[in-house]
């Protein structure tokens, strides 16, 4: 197809297929993921393998102390590839355990929310009336509260078990994916399909499931996607403050602020997790960049 | 024989797209003389729009001039000039005059600075020279209360009194040639006779010489000394306004001519348009591009594109031009 | 007037909804702060006596009443811990928080208008797509790293600035600015990628339309048309962001300054988490829903300011 225009035209005007031309035409047509992309995926794919297997590698437990090897610098010693820390626990052990309470959170922060914004939009954008009032009031309010100070209370509140850190980090995500929802919704309640299942006879529940939650679902995925290192940071900022999960379990963003006392004489204790969780987002981030562009081609070729 | 402000010889554009080479203009020339008007008139996507852009040197990044294009103001050669080369010649020596003055002024600039940015830098006049000379503009286009009007913002405009801004703008430094595109089109059609009178008195005021560009003969009719019909990126018939009218050769300008509103038709009814539309332009047809949609369409339309024939300054292209006995 | 009306009453109802969720939040806590001011060798008679003190043993709306009229009155209470002001505190080390922001805020614009001016001007060019990458790198940077990597390169190893600290004012601007530099970079160098995203998306398009094609045909440069014509009505949208994102950088400063040590209303804030001091942190969070409503009023003011059209609009109606 594209060598049949670009002949039709080089046929009939032959004096203007310059070199200029030619690129300026591979640029239009261009529209292919970057090979770059690889790199990203191979790095998520490898910490989390090293997450999800950590208890099988055979690392030192990482809050076991080595009263011989206090700061070890990485390289330094066999035993301990990353080094240790200030209190010579093996680096690399506590950097793996760590992933798995960030990606922990990374996955399950925007599902929940998603999850719980999913419901709201839906009954929202379905029903109308007082419903969407209602949930209309909720989520301004919740938006209107500061996100850190929600965090902050929620950690005092209910303490710093993972679960609740997924679930308070969770509830900041609910506002924007129940508008997302809903707005989707209002704009597939009215279709052909829905209307048909309606006039068969479909409960609204059935409506809601089977015709239009997959609908809805795909700008919820993208949503998941780009909020996934959003969590990864936040949580990452909670343990920082010591409010994320609590000590001795390991976490990125905690092992960044216990090496800040020692950045002087044992840099590698902050600077480690600190490569460690950047590359980790960056590489999210690009993933989820790509993603979202991609379905957005699509869906413009399906217009 | 009066002097030559504006040459174009066989201007080609093209712009990249996804789909392939779009050629918009294809091998277009023409010229024009010192206090004359050119009507140039097509359909929307006739190329008359990237016509006029070309000339200016306005067009997209993703625009490709033809190595043997040429456009000549005042015998000097733009094409080849740089985009720095091009800013003392821009608004001075030729200025352009929008459709809509809604989306041509920059809504958060007074009507004012608009105008003494450009007196500023080309007369290099001073503050307080170049508002003085603002107001006097405006006055001269017709804006009531200048002085008022020269401190406003475009959005406290009427459209009409917008476009006048816009016209008192492009003809601030005196240029040589002024293109109007399309400048009526976005306006009350009560305005729009005056906006016409307005910019042929400019023409005449300041003896330039000016491209009107529209979809619509009747503006042509009394206000232009030259027509020039476009269809897909070529000029399909040019000659002066009185030849095309009463010797039209081409079927395509005497359908242009059939969809002129009358005053004695009813209002609203549907006009004479014509059926179909433009080709693509991406991968066009070999024959008489117009030969989809032609009343006269013969075998030869679809396989031959005819040549431009010239008879005594009327120029027209088609195999079998109305109004005569044998083919050309 | 009546837009003023609206706006007033949507800033009350979001402040009674901030307040009333933290009051009623705080007051949930297990092991209240009677506990803590007992010591851990008290008697619940003596936990009892200081939760009369204090008035805790009343109900929680009755509280929030007592509360809500006392802050109308300048009375924001007292900190259980220090006995301190809590108005007095607030007023007092805000200046502090509030410099802090505004120099990253203006460090984020500076960074983030060229660069979006250049991307904006050719997008997709090579400029662009290094600052575009730049920008990911930075956005995937959160301040509490590029925070402790500051530190670590411009205080230890280059030692050009200092790593912790605040010097008032009175001490001069240099004093005063030098340990302020680096905190501030590491809030900008986040915030500065979503404003020039929204800069260079806004420019590209307002790119494309017929009075940049006019300031071109008046033979302006490309310099004045980016900067004269196009930039105004390029930033609405950045100015809605930069509003909104005060609400980021009082977030962003709660860390900021506990990894800086800058005695602002961050640290005092998360101080009074630790230390269960409710009537602090109620104090603070009130405060931080005041300036990002005060925030977003003044992008309300810049609006009318950048756009004529809001201007005359306002003016008529009030």
């Amino acid at each position: 197809m594209a060598d049949l225009t670009s002949q039709g035209t080089a046929g009939k005007t032959p004096d203007t297929t310059d070199a200029h031309e030619a690129a300026l035409l591979a640029y239009a047509r261009k529209k292919k993921l970057s090979p770059f992309l690889y790199l990203p995926v191979a790095w998520l794919v490898f910490v989390i393998l090293l997450a999800v297997f950590a208890p099988w590698l055979g690392l030192w437990p990482a809050d076991e102390i080595d009263w011989v090897a206090l700061r070890v610098p990485p390289g330094a010693n066999e035993a301990h590839p990353l080094g240790t820390d200030h209190l010579g626990r093996d680096m690399l052990s506590r950097l793996i355990y760590g992933a798995r309470v960030s990606l922990t959170v990374g996955f399950a922060a925007p599902a929940i929310g998603v999850g719980f914004g999913m419901v709201l939009g839906m009954a929202a954008g379905y029903w109308r009336g007082w419903i969407d009032e209602v949930v209309g009031i909720a989520i301004d309010s919740w938006l209107a509260i500061p996100g850190l100070v929600i965090l902050l209370l929620f950690a005092l509140v209910f303490g710093g078990s993972l679960f609740m850190v997924c679930f308070s980090l969770g509830l900041l995500f609910i506002p924007t994916a129940a508008r997302i929802t809903r707005a989707a919704t209002m704009k597939f309640a009215n279709r052909e399909f829905v209307l048909a299942a309606r006039a068969l006879g479909a409960s609204d529940l059935r409506i809601l499931v089977r015709e239009i939650l997959p609908n809805v679902i795909w700008p919820l995925i993208a949503f998941i996607l780009i909020d996934i290192p959003i969590a990864i940071v936040i949580e990452g900022a909670l343990s920082f403050l010591g409010l994320s999960v609590k000590a001795p379990t390991p976490s990125w963003g905690g092992i960044i602020a216990e090496g800040r006392e020692y950045l002087e004489t044992a840099p590698w204790i902050s600077l480690i997790p600190t490569a460690v969780m950047f590359t980790t987002v960056l590489s999210f981030n690009l993933v989820g960049d790509a993603i979202r562009r991609r379905m957005a081609d699509v869906r413009e070729s399906q217009v | 024989m009066g002097e030559i402000v504006l040459d174009v010889v066989n201007q080609r554009t093209a712009f990249a797209t996804g789909r392939g080479m779009l050629t918009a203009v294809s091998g277009v020339s023409l010229s024009l003389e010192r206090g004359k008007t050119l009507g140039l008139v097509g359909e929307s996507g006739s190329g008359k729009s990237v016509l006029a852009r070309s000339i200016m040197g306005l067009l997209p990044r993703a625009a490709v001039t033809g190595p043997g294009s040429r456009v000549l103001l005042n015998g000097r050669e733009l094409t080849r000039l740089s985009e720095r080369e091009l800013r003392p010649i821009r608004g001075a020596e030729m200025s352009v005059v929008f459709q809509d003055p809604m989306t041509s002024l920059n809504p958060t600039l007074t009507i004012g600075k608009q105008l003494t940015e450009t007196l500023r830098f080309h007369k290099r006049l001073s503050k307080a020279g170049a508002r003085q000379r603002a107001v006097e503009l405006l006055r001269s286009v017709g804006l009531p209360q200048p002085e008022i009007r020269v401190d406003q913002y475009p959005h406290q405009l009427s459209g009409g009194m917008r476009q006048r801004a816009a016209i008192a703008i492009a003809i601030c430094c005196d240029p040589d040639l002024l293109i109007a595109d399309e400048p009526t089109t976005a306006l009350d059609v009560t305005v729009q006779a005056e906006i016409l009178d307005l910019l042929q008195r400019m023409v005449r005021e300041h003896n330039m010489a000016m491209i009107l560009i529209t979809h619509d003969m009747g503006v042509v009719a009394g206000r232009c000394d030259d027509v020039a019909v476009m269809y897909a990126g070529r000029i399909v018939e040019q000659g002066p306004v009185r030849e095309i009218f009463h010797r039209t050769r081409m079927p395509y300008t005497a359908a242009l001519l059939s969809s002129i509103p009358r005053i004695s038709d009813p209002a609203h009814r549907r006009l004479d348009a014509i059926g179909g539309r433009p080709p693509d332009l991406i991968d066009p047809p070999p024959g008489c591009a117009f030969a989809p949609r032609c009343k006269h369409v013969s075998d030869r339309c679809h396989r031959v594109r005819p040549e431009p024939v010239t008879e005594a300054g009327h120029m027209y292209a088609c195999h079998y031009p109305l109004g005569m006995k044998e083919p050309a | 007037m009546r837009y003023l009306l609206r706006r007033v009453q949507r800033l009350a109802i979001v402040l009674a909804a901030v307040t009333l969720v933290t009051f009623l939040l705080v007051n949930v806590l297990p092991g209240d702060v009677a506990y803590e001011m007992a010591g851990i060798n008290s008697s619940e008679e003596e936990v009892q006596e200081i939760r009369e003190d204090l008035g805790l043993n009343r109900p929680v709306l009755v509280r929030y009443w007592d509360w809500v009229t006392g802050v109308f009155t300048g009375d924001w209470g007292q900190s259980f811990v220090n006995k301190e002001d809590v108005w007095e505190t607030i007023v007092h080390r805000f200046p502090v928080s509030f410099e802090l922001m505004l120099l990253a805020q203006l460090m984020a614009l500076a960074m983030a208008v060229p660069a979006g001016m250049i991307c904006a001007f050719r997008p997709d060019s090579t400029a662009d797509k290094i600052i575009g990458g730049i920008a990911f790198a930075s956005v995937s940077m959160p301040s509490f790293m590029s925070g402790i990597l500051l530190i670590y390169f411009f205080s230890l190893n280059l030692g050009w600035l200092p790593a912790t600290g605040y010097e008032p004012l009175s001490e001069g601007l240099w004093a005063n600015l030098k340990p302020m530099l680096l905190p501030a970079l590491s809030l900008a160098l986040v915030e500065w990628t979503i404003l020039m995203r929204t800069l260079r998306a806004e420019m590209i398009s307002v790119l494309q339309e017929d009075y940049i094609s006019l300031a071109r045909a008046k033979g302006m440069s490309n310099f004045r048309i980016l900067l004269g014509h196009a930039l105004r009505p390029s930033s609405f949208t950045m100015l809605t962001i930069l509003g909104l994102q005060v609400a980021r950088l009082l977030g962003g400063t709660v860390i900021i300054e506990q990894i800086f040590g800058i005695p602002g209303i961050g640290r005092l804030l998360i101080h009074a988490v630790f230390t269960r001091d409710y009537i602090v942190i109620q104090g603070c969070v009130t405060f931080f829903a005041l300036v990002f409503v005060a925030a977003n009023f003044l992008v309300d003011v810049a609006y009318a300011w950048l756009d004529p059209r809001v201007r005359n609009e306002r003016l008529s109606h009030g």
